[in-house]
């Protein structure tokens, strides 16, 4: 090395370079650690360290003595200062891998660069082994939290009989049962082996007969106590007397299980011995890979699973993966009571399991009513159609709950030979995706993943996701159509439609509308879209003449919107348009919800015109139009369509109906002048459509002052 | 439902916790993957966040040795959450030995932890409940041992209150715990805002409602947290950004602005 040396330090006292270094080090790292120490204590104990540090440096660079041990003990230290993680050793082997080699007291720098690298060299082993440690322990740590958090929770719980069965023969805990005259009246195996009695010895006994009488007596305060409701669940150490003569030291939890009325019923005893702690937690570390209901595998377990069956897969016949919906699981629940759904769940678990005894699958159980199977297929391995019908063939089966024959079916989504290269959460997802296809086909339907259309979904969530920002920048605005009365083909009103500019690729209203209610923007987008057109409203409406109503047609999430009201009477607040000359269009669909009727009612009281949508599709539409504070319908664009195509013409009759309900009859998408005819003979009052003309930037729309045919 | 229902919601660890979430932000161990897994999402959305979480943390201890500056010996320290470094007790109990916390929380995890790390402190108990019951806290045996409500008390609510829902009323809430509380008793809030945030802070609650966690976050404005000091004399400098509130040093701020302006921090006096 060519750096001169700077030897000063034979003057100035070492401890002023160190003081100011162990300040800037205790300084960088209160930014980046969680300590218990305030700031002085942090400099003192920063100072300290230092000190030992220098000494190990002079210690290697004399190498007289072993100094990696001091420096590693330094790193322990740093990690029982609290939560100093990675940061905390960046900082650290930053300011002192710099400043060490600036202090007086070692120079010349060629002479200490070696033993001080030396020395942090071993700082940083001594932390990275101590930090090890330390997560290690903070996680067992944890691990005892949650097992005791579980027991807790269950000896507090009043549970029924079924329940407690469950938990006391699995339990690696002795379990008593006690009435209330202290009697023994079931006890279950891990307490037999505690005692040295069997089960049956022990339900003769008088739990009083067991206790050891030097610590009988605060047994008996203690059941006096949960007795007369002074406390819910008490704890002490105690001893018992084994068959054999011998004292148990254990440790005695009784609570008070009381009955439906709140009365006391029985006391349950729950006896730990030591080994206990570690029984149960191998039980607990079993129930977090695995679903407490049907014991199977749980998703995470599952997707551990996975990742090495797609690593491990045979690349020609690769894995399988079922994503699997018991159809209308919802309703079992609701009508027959959560029970028997759970019932039902292990019901399915076993046929599952039956249906793939031959295969090297795994099935798991995720959230609610969702399963997952993987396949790792082999030469014998039956196709993916005939696997799901075996399935469904064995769930048709019906199964009895009380007397009740259950039958259900499944719908599957399928990833068939995913490549080895997927993470197994891309599997998952794709496998989540095909299910959501298959559902919207039907119950008991299957789907295949295709790659293509997952780049299609994704497509469009990404439109979806872009689209705040682009309105943001302005590029979603708001068209103008003509709504055009059939007779005489006068401008009745403006139908306000949102239009997306992306270039060549500009998306119209119904594309527009569909991605924000994909997304929730349709509620802010929705009443911005009102304000501009109201707004061009009365802009256009300064010319005395213009008198045609403004048409806004609303999504279902904008129908049912809490706010819709509010938000309504501002932007008719705010731009001054009389309330007459709004009409707001619901889809038809949406006013079996109570919200949108709500919604319509108020708007009709305040005097805006109400219309439904994508009218004359359902069987319960005309009610609606007859029942509801209605003035107008649109027909259905694809009714309108169907009319056009020759093959409806009892939609003629459509008409009367609607009107004889108290309604006028509007016309969505009329591309022709034919069309526009038939459906004025029909009766129909206004339309709209490319005939009259497509939605156009208010700028570019005709004067509708001026408009006319 | 993936447990049965004699397992508390509480204790279902493939659902994250608040209480772990946050320990994995200060840098600790005390979580489990879904915790981890929500601290990294919402950190990606958020970046330095952890410095927020720990900045508040910075602020608990200085609160705590501010109210034992004031006298203060006993403290209710409400969503206590995982007990970590720099802990209530350990921090009241350096500065003035025989210092008595009583910790709450709702976590049944946490306060398990809680009663796992309290063993053999008697100046110091744990009580699994909800803030929203008063009542059950403060007539809880532990209270009764602990806290004598003639003296004044250090009631720390700590990135607490914005989960609980307006419709649970949180500034009545903490008025039924004023009223049971001494003169001269104190109150130090930390409660997350978006008065000085935007697009980040609702993507972060977005993911936090994404995660099933049965908790969600409920912003509140400068305004609204300040009414909930009713019947408490703020002390300088008020209600600010938890970084502001008295630093002692540079680690008690983050390094980025707007981490010290997502959590308003104040401490009232009761009059």
């Amino acid at each position: 090395m060519s750096i001169p040396s700077q030897r000063t330090g034979a003057t100035s006292p070492p401890e002023r370079g160190r003081e100011l270094l162990a300040r800037k080090w205790s300084y960088l790292l209160s930014g980046v650690v969680v300590v218990a120490l305030d700031r002085d204590e942090l400099d003192r104990e920063m100072r300290d360290r230092l000190n030992e540090l220098c000494a190990a440096v002079h210690a290697e660079e004399s190498s007289d003595r072993p100094a990696s041990r001091a420096a590693e003990r330094i790193g322990q230290q740093l990690v029982a200062l609290g939560y100093v993680t990675e940061d905390g050793l960046r900082v650290t082997l930053d300011v002192l891998g710099k400043g060490l080699l600036g202090l007086a007291e070692f120079q010349p720098v060629d002479r200490y660069a070696q033993p001080v690298v030396a020395v942090l060299g071993a700082l940083s082993s001594g932390f990275l082994a101590a930090s090890r440690r330390a997560v290690f322990e903070q996680q067992e740590s944890m691990q005892l939290s949650l097992l005791k958090a579980v027991r807790d929770a269950q000896w507090n719980l009043k549970e029924s009989e079924a329940r407690f069965e469950e938990v006391a023969t699995s339990s690696a805990s002795g379990i008593l049962v006690v009435d209330l005259a202290g009697w023994i009246v079931r006890a279950n195996a891990a307490i037999g082996d505690i005692l040295g009695y069997t089960t049956e010895e022990l339900t003769g006994f008088a739990l009083f007969d067991l206790a050891h009488p030097a610590s009988a007596r605060a047994l008996g305060d203690a059941l006096g106590a949960l007795l007369r409701g002074e406390q819910e669940r008490v704890r002490q150490p105690q001893r018992l007397l084994r068959q054999d003569g011998d004292v148990a030291r254990i440790s005695l939890t009784v609570s008070m299980v009381r009955g439906a009325d709140g009365e006391p019923g029985h006391f349950v005893a729950v006896v730990e011995d030591g080994t206990e702690l570690m029984l149960l937690q191998s039980e607990l570390n079993r129930q977090a890979l695995h679903d407490v209901s049907t014991g199977l595998p749980n998703r995470q377990y599952f997707t551990t699973h996975l990742e090495s069956a797609l690593r491990r897969a045979d690349p020609v016949r690769g894995i399988s993966l079922f994503h699997l919906d018991i159809d209308a699981f919802g309703m079992v629940c609701n009508s027959l009571g959560r029970p028997t759904g759970e019932r039902l769940l292990v019901h399915v678990s076993q046929r599952l399991k039956a249906v793939l005894a031959r295969e090297k699958a795994m099935i798991a159980r995720f959230d609610g009513d969702e399963f997952a199977i993987l396949v790792e297929n082999a030469a014998t391995t039956p196709d993916v159609a005939a696997t799901v019908a075996e399935i469904n063939r064995e769930l048709s089966e019906p199964v009895y709950f009380d007397d009740r024959g259950l039958a259900v079916s499944v719908s599957v989504g399928v990833v068939r030979r995913p490549p080895p290269d997927w993470t197994p959460e891309e599997v998952i997802r794709a496998a989540e995706q095909a299910l959501r296809r298959a559902k919207s086909s039907g119950r008991g339907q299957w789907a295949l993943f295709h790659d293509r259309q997952d780049a299609d979904e994704r497509r469009v969530d990404a439109l979806a996701v872009a689209m705040p920002g682009a309105w943001e920048h302005g590029e979603v605005g708001v068209r103008y159509e003509p709504v055009v009365r059939l007779t005489g083909r006068g401008l009745v009103g403006v139908a306000a439609k949102l239009h997306w500019d992306r270039g060549d690729d500009p998306l119209d209203h119904a594309g527009c509308t569909a991605l924000a209610e994909r997304t929730g923007l349709i509620l802010p987008l929705g009443e911005w879209q009102l304000a501009t057109a109201c707004g061009q409203l009365g802009w256009w409406g300064q010319r005395a003449t213009f008198t045609a109503a403004l048409h806004v047609g609303l999504t279902r999430n904008q129908s049912r919107d809490g706010d819709l009201v509010r938000r309504v009477r501002r932007v008719l607040g705010d731009t001054g348009l009389p309330s007459g000359r709004l009409v707001i269009g619901m889809p038809v669909s949406v006013l079996a919800e109570s919200d949108a009727v709500d919604n319509l009612t108020v708007l009709d009281e305040l005097g805006v015109g109400t219309s439904l949508d994508d009218f004359g599709l359902g069987p319960d539409d005309l009610a609606v139009a007859a029942e509801l504070p209605v003035g107008s319908v649109r027909v259905a664009r694809r009714l309108v369509a169907r009319q056009a195509g020759g093959e409806a013409e009892f939609l003629a009759g459509l008409v009367p109906l609607a009107r004889q309900a108290g309604v006028e009859v509007l016309v969505d998408g009329l591309e022709t002048r034919e069309q526009a005819e038939w459906w004025r003979a029909a009766g129909a009052v206004a339309g709209t459509g490319q005939f009259f003309g497509e939605p156009l930037p208010a700028s570019a729309f005709h004067d509708p002052v001026e408009w006319y045919d | 439902m993936t447990q049965s229902e004699w397992i508390p919601s509480g204790v279902d660890i493939s659902v994250p916790s608040v209480a772990r979430t946050y320990d994995y932000m200060l840098g600790g161990a005390h979580n489990f993957a879904v915790d981890r897994a929500l601290g990294e999402r919402i950190e990606s959305m958020m970046p330095g966040l952890r410095n927020a979480a720990r900045v508040n943390r910075a602020f608990l201890g200085r609160v705590v040795r501010f109210m034992v500056d004031q006298g203060v010996r006993q403290f209710l320290d409400i969503g206590s959450g995982i007990p970590t470094v720099g802990n209530v007790h350990e921090v009241a109990q350096a500065a003035a030995p025989g210092c008595r916390v009583l910790y709450v929380d709702r976590d049944p995890v946490a306060v398990a932890h809680s009663e796992l790390m309290l063993v053999g402190n008697d100046d110091a108990a744990v009580v699994q409940a909800d803030m929203r019951e008063p009542a059950a806290i403060l007539g809880s045996d532990a209270a009764r041992r602990l806290l004598d409500f003639e003296q004044p008390i250090g009631v720390l609510m700590l990135l607490m209150l914005h989960w609980v829902p307006d419709e649970a009323d949180p500034r009545a809430l903490v008025t039924r715990y004023r009223d049971a509380l001494a003169p001269g008793s104190y109150l130090a809030i930390t409660h997350v805002t978006g008065d000085n945030q935007s697009d980040n802070l609702s993507d972060a609650t977005d993911a936090i409602k994404q995660s099933n966690s049965p908790d969600q976050v409920n912003l509140r404005s400068h305004a609204e947290i300040t009414r909930m000091f009713d019947g408490f004399e703020l002390v300088a400098p008020g209600l600010v950004g938890c970084g502001e509130w008295r630093p002692g040093g540079p680690g008690d701020i983050a390094s980025e602005p707007d981490m010290n302006m997502l959590v308003y921090a104040g401490v009232g006096r009761k009059l």
